[in-house]
């Protein structure tokens, strides 16, 4: 048990020093503005659990976070640096939008797994593109899930303002999805979207696979030395690309079920930036999904309980963003060079 | 003159592509994909209105640009090259940094979330109207534009000759090439690459500053609106050469250009403004298929199906 623990602080040691280095120049900047920074940072990180529905909103907010971390977290072990978080989100949640407005005579039971499974496939696709030509002709990922990103931010745009547009509604958005296929609330939390509940399994399912199966063993290795791979029998280009379709799946999903359990519409500017949140947050934990679970659910405490901080105090909710950016930049900093075999 | 004020728009929405492209080429060059350009171009553009609203003049808002581009550029070659933070995730954190740091700024001390817009602001030079009325359609075009879009043609042969005609130029294109062969004829790595960084961060102030500076003199949060990544993807597409990527710059400031006239016809604007993006995708696919092709006979055993 000693060795186990000490192995795990020792993992946990390095992301924790940068949560911790940010949240303390963070709160440096809030003693300069109000006089009372030890209530400010209260609410930053548990104004969440004061009451039930701030708690409903907590559980909203980190679904996407996870599903999107978990992606980032398959696409990572595979060696695929996937920076497409963000577009594979909203092709989902277009997707999903598209597909329960064009479908709304279709029965309850069937539209509901079509618009789903139509939203974590159109993530898929945007996932298949960047893995099928890093592998093939080795396009660098990071460039072509980048300019995804925005492609797929000016098509939803598109579609958002000219298709499916809301004609009664102020901005961007489309029409409502029939609610017969909203999704159910989470048991004992009326206004948490079940969808939390997916992330949760699928956060367990991920480790399972990713570590526990031959299929994870061989992404991993495919990931960590691909011609090695390859040599030693394990089809490693096939497993790379059929991670990062599971990556924009995931990333999909997460979009599908944003649209069918907290929006129930699709808003061109439902994102926080969630891509490069997801990022960060799987990043934080080490790429591992349990991890990404737990980051995920600490992101989408600070970023809500940003809003409970500036209305008590009279700090800007952006010091978040402010914060954030430290954290991303902090992050992967390392005081020496961990290998020099790099 | 239909033609001419074409031309204008064309040069006005080019010149921060360009410089941005520019600003992403020599980290290229230097073996950084630089997505950063964003981040500083933003923080360029807030320090310019902020400076100028301060101080009521253009030569402080325009030098301020500049340094404060400059410094973001050194934070992030320090945490990469002396603490090594990974180069995109770092970068993507000055983006993240830029735009969270403007917003809490705009907040707090200006107390408008939605912007800054000074009731006055100084004028930084443009060329005077008429001045260059004896040449033909391209003399009209320049009357009017700023000193920074000269400055952005002029940077053009200046990084070409940076990179190719000098020996500080070869030794940053050597320590992006092959690292340890730089490494053995004696060049510092590290010191290259901040050079980069810091040559980027000066050519993504002046492109915020242009932003900022040039005819809207006011910052809004999201004021770059994707113009670093444009950048970006020019360079990509002009293959990190300073001649291609001027035209690949150029030629999607055309289509930018071209997108607010677009709208007379059916085609929806989001669809040119897609452009640069697919065509940076299609263009590195094509080079890496022809790389491919091009090895073939010696890849067959590398590659077994």
């Amino acid at each position: 048990m000693a060795p186990a623990l000490s192995n795990f602080l020792r993992v946990i040691r390095a992301p924790l020093a940068a949560i911790l280095l940010t949240l303390a120049l963070g709160f440096l900047l809030v003693a300069s503005i109000t006089d009372e920074p030890v209530r400010a940072y209260r609410d930053l990180l548990l104004a969440n659990f004061d009451s039930l529905g701030n708690f409903a909103l907590f559980l909203n907010r980190a679904t996407p976070l996870t599903l999107i971390a978990l992606g980032v977290v398959f696409s990572f072990r595979a060696g695929v640096f996937n920076v497409g978080g963000e577009g594979q989100l909203y092709a989902g949640a277009v997707t999903t939008t598209v597909v329960a407005i064009a479908g709304a005579s279709l029965p309850a039971l069937v539209l509901m797994p079509l618009a789903i499974i139509a939203g974590f496939l159109a993530g898929a696709v945007v996932g298949w593109i960047p893995g099928v030509l890093k592998v093939r002709l080795a396009v660098d990922e990071v460039v072509t899930t980048l300019m995804l990103n925005i492609i797929i931010l000016l098509i939803t745009s598109w579609l958002a303002n000219q298709v499916i547009r809301d004609t009664t509604a102020y901005g961007a958005v489309s029409w409502m999805v029939p609610n017969s296929i909203w999704l159910p609330p989470l048991p004992f939390v009326p206004r948490a979207t079940s969808g939390f509940l997916v992330a949760a399994v699928l956060a367990v399912v991920s480790w399972i696979v990713l570590f526990r199966t031959q299929w994870g063993a061989e992404v991993r290795a495919a990931g960590t030395n691909l011609r090695f791979a390859e040599a030693t029998g394990v089809p490693a280009a096939r497993r790379v690309i059929s991670a990062m379709v599971i990556a924009g799946g995931l990333a999909g999903l997460a979009g599908a079920l944003y649209v069918l359990g907290v929006g129930h519409r699709f808003e061109q500017n439902f994102s926080p930036s969630y891509g490069l949140v997801g990022l960060t947050c799987a990043l934080l934990a080490r790429v591992h999904p349990i991890g990404s679970l737990a980051t995920a659910l600490f992101y989408a405490a600070m970023l809500n309980g940003a809003a409970y901080m500036q209305i008590s105090t009279d700090v800007p909710r952006s010091l978040v963003n402010l914060l954030t950016g430290l954290l991303v930049l902090l992050m992967t900093a390392r005081l020496r060079r961990a290998a020099q075999a790099a | 003159m239909n033609l001419t004020s074409l031309l204008a728009a064309v040069l006005e929405q080019s010149t921060p592509i360009l410089l941005a492209a520019l600003a992403a080429m020599i980290t290229l060059r230097a073996n950084i994909l630089n997505v950063a350009v964003e981040g500083m171009m933003l923080a360029a553009a807030f320090a310019a209105v902020a400076v100028g609203d301060w101080s009521g003049s253009a030569w402080p808002a325009f030098l301020s640009a500049l340094v404060v581009a400059v410094v973001l550029s050194q934070l992030l070659a320090l945490l990469t090259l002396r603490f090594f933070a990974d180069f995109i995730v770092a970068g993507l954190g000055i983006n993240l940094l830029a735009a969270g740091g403007t917003l809490f700024i705009l907040e707090r001390y200006y107390n408008s979330p939605g912007g800054l817009r000074p009731i006055a602001f100084p004028d930084i030079w443009h060329i005077p109207a008429g001045s260059l009325s004896w040449l033909p359609v391209l003399g009209p075009a320049f009357e009017g534009q700023s000193v920074i879009v000269l400055i952005a043609l002029v940077a053009v042969p200046l990084t070409y000759v940076f990179l190719y005609k000098t020996p500080l130029g070869a030794s940053l294109r050597a320590a992006g090439e092959d690292e340890h062969a730089a490494r053995s004829a004696g060049i510092r790595i590290a010191a290259m690459k901040a050079l980069s960084l810091a040559i980027s961060g000066l050519l993504a102030g002046l492109a915020g500053a242009q932003l900022a500076m040039d005819k809207l003199h006011f910052f809004l949060p999201d004021m770059t609106s994707g113009r670093g990544f444009i950048g970006l993807a020019a360079t990509l597409f002009g293959g990190g050469q300073p001649w291609m990527t001027a035209a690949a710059s150029f030629l999607f400031g055309f289509f930018g250009a071209l997108g607010d006239r677009l709208q007379v016809f059916a085609i929806p604007s989001q669809f040119v403004l897609m452009l640069p993006y697919v065509a940076a995708i299609i263009g590195l696919t094509f080079a890496r298929w022809r790389i491919l092709v091009r090895n073939r006979p010696a890849r067959i055993r590398d590659n077994p199906q």
